[in-house]
């Protein structure tokens, strides 16, 4: 049990870092918010689904009340994530942001 | 406490502060400060005042960003910038900031250390709190049961405060009439203005969950961290979500501006009214334990933690009302007509 949890929480803090790198390095708005978007999710999945199980080292009602809790923080996690990227992204779109593409630029928007 | 975390934290809150006042984009600002108010609560957990981090996250981070927002969404992004040199006036300023801070810090080495036992306040009063809440009034949360019962006066001002500066929003904003009194630009078209159905239908499924939560933070506030501020504010908050993900209009439809007023009015009149309630039955202003009288199947103790359950539904109705209708004010420009 123990082990998995560690796995689990190592598994999160590596998306998180790639999702950190992601934000950091990508060229523009839209892959930048691609990395934000899916790393940021999964992540936060990786780590609150060990803190549901780190609760299960005593088996009893309010652990498990607990656990039920955590989980269901993750769901509304995985609901409102990506509709806020969507959103943003969205709302960047139509406000004309131009996607990067590997052409240079001939004339500058 | 970990000092380490401690310090982490409190670098990151410094650097958000110093970020929100340099940053010269308003909306980067308020992000920022956004960010600035989240790490207070992450302080105010790590030094074991869930309570406060609770309202910290829910009023702070949530509530007062979607504010700024509005605001900066109505004005304007950018910092009015002088150009001319008042070097005399600056240096005014840093010179008077400084003492300020000087007699602060001076102030500061009469405060006792964090946690100290042996000040007047550990050693008398919190013990009395924290060994008898239960044994008086039947709530285990004894931060509710203070804030609630032992500080009931306090916590009724404070409501009347948030009803007041819902009132001087009202005050200042509201245009009954058609004509502009003064012409502000027009504000940004962040949307091309077609519905976006994955937005609309998330948050339509969120909503009700929200709602409950908020519900469950209002009643369950005796056991468990939470109570009417921070629930009034969840409430809030979700038809400000209604509001940004819809149209204006539905909120309208759903909480019109009369609806809103009055509830606000009866949210603070509950809370005065179980006071009066209390005298009329022979106590204290605010004594629930005169309550047992007319509360079937109750003894005194009972009663209190009920009269406690009563004056959060007050402040959660009072606060909810108050926030929707400084954001409606803030985001329409006080007309009404359309908003973010």
């Amino acid at each position: 049990m123990t082990i998995a949890v560690i796995m689990l929480t190592l598994a999160g803090l590596i998306f998180f870092f790639a999702t950190t790198v992601g934000i950091l390095r990508f060229p523009d708005f839209f892959s930048r918010m691609h990395a934000a978007g899916k790393g940021d999710t999964l992540s936060s999945l990786l780590m609150l689904l060990p803190l549901a199980l780190y609760n299960f080292h005593e088996f009893d009602l309010a652990n498990m009340l607990v656990a039920l809790k955590v989980l269901l923080i993750a769901v509304f996690i995985f609901m409102a994530s990506p509709t806020a990227t969507h959103a943003i992204l969205d709302a960047g779109y139509e406000a004309g942001i131009k996607p990067w593409t590997k052409k240079p630029e001939e004339e500058s928007p | 406490m970990i000092w380490q975390l401690d310090f982490c934290v409190l670098t990151l809150i410094v650097i958000c502060a110093f970020a929100t006042i340099m940053v010269k984009d308003l909306l980067s600002a308020a992000i920022i400060f956004g960010a600035y108010s989240f790490l207070m609560c992450l302080l105010w957990t790590e030094m074991g005042a869930v309570d406060v981090a609770f309202t910290e996250a829910s009023v702070g981070a949530g509530v007062s960003t979607v504010l700024f927002f509005a605001a900066v969404y109505q004005t304007t992004r950018r910092v009015g910038v002088r150009k001319s040199g008042r070097m005399l006036s600056k240096a005014f300023a840093l010179v008077a900031a400084l003492l300020t801070g000087l007699v602060l810090v001076i102030a500061e080495a009469d405060f006792p250390g964090f946690g100290d036992i042996f000040t007047p306040a550990s050693l008398h009063v919190s013990p009395y709190y924290i060994t008898q809440t239960l044994h008086d009034t039947n709530v285990p949360n004894m931060v509710t049961s203070v804030l609630a019962d032992y500080r009931g006066f306090d916590t009724m001002f404070e409501t009347a405060v948030i009803f007041t500066a819902g009132l001087a929003v009202i005050a200042i904003l509201r245009r009954f009439k058609k004509e502009d009194r003064c012409d502000l630009p027009e504000p940004y078209v962040i949307s091309a203005g077609y519905p976006d159905t994955i937005i609309r239908f998330v948050a339509r499924q969120l909503v009700p969950f929200i709602q409950l939560f908020a519900l469950y933070v209002v009643a369950h506030g005796h056991h468990s961290p939470g109570g009417g501020f921070q629930g009034g504010v969840i409430l809030g908050a979700s038809f400000i979500l209604l509001a940004i993900s819809y149209d204006f209009k539905v909120v309208l439809g759903i909480m019109s501006e009369r609806w809103n007023v009055l509830l606000g009015n009866i949210g603070v009149l509950i809370y005065a009214g179980i006071g009066f309630l209390c005298l009329l039955l022979g106590a204290n202003f605010l004594d629930y334990s005169m309550l047992s009288k007319i509360l079937p199947a109750t003894d005194k103790i009972m009663a209190r933690s009920h009269g406690m359950l009563g004056i959060e539904i007050g402040v959660a109705i009072a606060v909810m009302a108050i926030v929707i209708s400084i954001y409606l004010n803030i985001v329409s420009h006080g007309k009404y007509d359309k908003g973010l």
